[in-house]
């Protein structure tokens, strides 16, 4: 997964890879404070600040019109506090800051996560524990003091959950049969030091964000699944309700941003949370499109992917077409008498009309024929020969196996379907069977084709049988997968 | 639908009246040739002995590209018909990767009947029951002929 792309990040000069960036409250300008300093490279001014997680005053410079726009429902903010009760309130925000998880972690790369367990407690029952630390540095300050830093600096939010989701959607493929309940999350905080407020920006939100580290934020969350394997008698249109996962998902993200009705509503000051980019792209992809790079969260993001996978797929799993060029150019003929069965007449075996000495028909590789026409309408769609299987495109001196691979171009189960001639149960009846060999005269006889159709009877059938056996049990790994996924074919 | 299609599946029929099925009636309608109303009984050595099963077989726009479809429209316990409404059955030469044109109506009647008589549990649709069938034939015979007497009379 692939973490978003922030500006304030750039390569790491220090082992904590940040470097301060600076803007200018006068020009908008940003640099770097190691290359330029405190003043604006820009325009000279002094009237700049340093841009850190919690504290990006170019996120308050966007917000100032939309908090405007609706203020009336959002809770009193630090505009409304008299300068008097500042201070008050800054040291509440240092000892209790019950806002910040919404804006510590602008920067998504900055939240560390120390560790992320995920374990079954019980039949149908999981936890979700972490324990993330938080690090916010003191704004005005330099950077931030490198014992801040959270130990576990490598594996951001994203590997953590990615490693839940893992779980979550292995084990818990089934979906969870009860509603889930997000978010019993507790959350402890270690106050952090060095609550120092620019009062610059103090009249913002934002700026309410106390500096210092780490803060210990811990969660637990706890939700009912059905770890078990999905019930085969009933393989109508019932699907598990995986889409609880959202809920799950919900929950997790909760203890990363605010939760949405939680109790930190109640405190001062709440501009709409989506400032927080975590908060934001997972909000973006939980109801609507439930997928993030290859990810899903949804039924539909799931469905859609397989869906995906098996059009991929689709042209390995029947071979593809033949090109047009080979369709028209296989060889025409005319039908002889030594092309009429024993019964002294011939058919198309495809339009099942009778042919007649005479009768121009084209003839593929393997040398059985067809009516042009009829042969075409097939290998439009599929570069075999309806009889053996083989394929018509030039080069193919190699087996139908490597031919159809070509065709299909994406190969794996190619092999897989052109292998099997029949599945079992199928050889039994199927085109050959020595009750009912369907290839009547239809078929060029005696054609020194061991593969020939007119020679597959039940006894070469069965020398397919062994082949197809193995493969049967997989059928295709679309099949596989559509049969898992969307129950049985119709 | 061509009237090529038409015309293979008209052919199609008379060959099954030439050269019919032990215990399969086929109950064709001119009007509407692409479904096919098959009354199959149960084959003597099977265990759905005694049972009379309604199947559809319908055929797609694209036949004879496209394999026609098979249904069961009476229930059985068959590891290969899946249990639910739609009595679907889609195995060997009805896999749409499967099929190829030379394929005949009359082979996949053969197909169906030699199912009853032998389930194929490794291509099974219905898991439980093709373990079941696997793992504890007595249970899946018993179940088997209870409901043939239950819904296949």
């Amino acid at each position: 997964m692939s973490q978003p792309a922030t500006e304030s990040q750039p390569p790491p000069a220090q082992p904590s890879g940040h470097r301060d960036m600076m803007f200018c409250h006068e020009c908008h300008d940003e640099w770097y404070r190691d290359e330029h300093g405190l003043t604006c490279p820009e325009c000279g001014s002094d009237f700049t600040e340093i841009i850190e997680e919690g504290n990006d005053p170019r996120d308050q410079h966007m917000l100032d019109h939309d908090h405007d726009m609706d203020d009336d429902s959002s809770l009193p903010d630090l505009e409304a506090i008299s300068p008097a009760m500042r201070p008050l309130f800054a040291a509440m925000h240092a000892n209790q800051s019950p806002h910040q998880h919404d804006h510590t972690h602008d920067d998504p790369e900055e939240p560390d996560i120390s560790s992320l367990q995920f374990r079954q407690v019980g039949p149908g029952r999981f936890s979700v524990t972490g324990t993330v630390f938080r690090t916010v540095s003191p704004p005005g300050g330099g950077g931030p003091p490198q014992a801040a830093r959270a130990p576990n600096a490598g594996s951001g939010p994203f590997g953590g959950l990615t490693a839940i989701l893992t779980n979550l959607i292995h084990g818990g493929i089934a979906g969870p049969q009860n509603p889930t309940q997000p978010a019993q999350g507790s959350q402890d905080h270690q106050p952090g030091q060095g609550g120092q407020m620019d009062e610059g920006a103090g009249s913002q939100p934002q700026a309410g964000v106390p500096g210092g580290a780490p803060q210990v934020h811990r969660f637990t969350y706890t939700a009912g699944a059905r770890l078990a394997p999905r019930d085969p008698n009933n393989p109508g249109p019932r699907l598990e309700p995986v889409d609880e996962l959202n809920n799950v998902l919900v929950g997790l993200m909760a203890a990363f941003g605010e939760p949405p009705d939680h109790h930190h509503h109640e405190h001062f000051h709440g501009p709409p949370p989506p400032i927080n980019p975590l908060i934001q792209l997972f909000a973006q992809m939980l109801p609507g499109s439930g997928q993030f790079g290859d990810a899903v969260y949804s039924q539909e993001a799931l469905d859609r992917i397989i869906t995906q996978l098996m059009e991929q797929n689709a042209s390995s799993n029947a071979p593809g077409p033949a090109s047009q060029k080979d369709i028209d150019s296989l060889p025409r003929r005319k039908v002889g008498v030594e092309d009429l069965g024993s019964e002294g007449h011939a058919e198309c075996s495809i339009c099942m009309d009778e042919v007649n000495v005479g009768e121009e028909v084209a003839e593929l590789p393997c040398h059985h024929w067809f009516h042009h026409a009829c042969i075409a309408a097939w290998l439009g769609e599929h570069d075999t020969c309806p009889h053996c299987r083989k394929g018509i495109t030039k080069k193919n001196d190699a087996p139908a196996n490597e031919n159809s691979r070509n065709q299909a171009g994406s190969g794996e189960g190619a092999q897989a379907s052109t292998s099997i001639p029949s599945m079992p149960g199928a050889f039994v009846t199927g085109e050959g069977s020595s009750e009912n060999p369907y290839v009547i005269s239809g078929s060029p006889p005696a054609h020194p084709h061991n593969e020939d159709g007119s020679g597959n009877n039940g006894s070469t059938t069965r020398t397919d049988a062994a082949g197809a056996e193995d493969s049967s049990a997989g059928g295709g790994i679309g099949e596989r997968l559509r049969r898992g996924l969307f129950g049985p074919p119709r | 639908m061509s009237t090529g299609a038409k015309k293979r599946i008209l052919r199609e029929y008379a060959e099954c009246q030439n050269d019919p099925l032990p215990g399969v009636k086929i109950n064709f309608d001119e009007q509407n040739m692409t479904k096919w109303e098959i009354l199959m009984d149960g084959p003597d050595q099977s265990v759905y002995a005694g049972g009379h099963y309604k199947l559809e077989i319908n055929f797609p726009n694209e036949y004879p590209f496209k394999p026609p479809v098979v249904s069961f429209k009476t229930k059985i316990y068959h590891p290969n018909v899946s249990n639910d409404d739609k009595g679907s059955m889609c195995l060997g030469l009805l896999r749409p990767e499967e099929w190829k044109p030379p394929n005949k109506v009359i082979s996949v009647l053969h197909l169906i009947r030699n199912l009853l008589i032998e389930p194929n549990p490794d291509d099974a649709i219905e898991l439980s029951i093709a373990n079941d069938y696997k793992t504890n034939r007595a249970e899946f015979d018993k179940t088997a002929k209870d409901w043939v007497k239950r819904y296949a009379k």
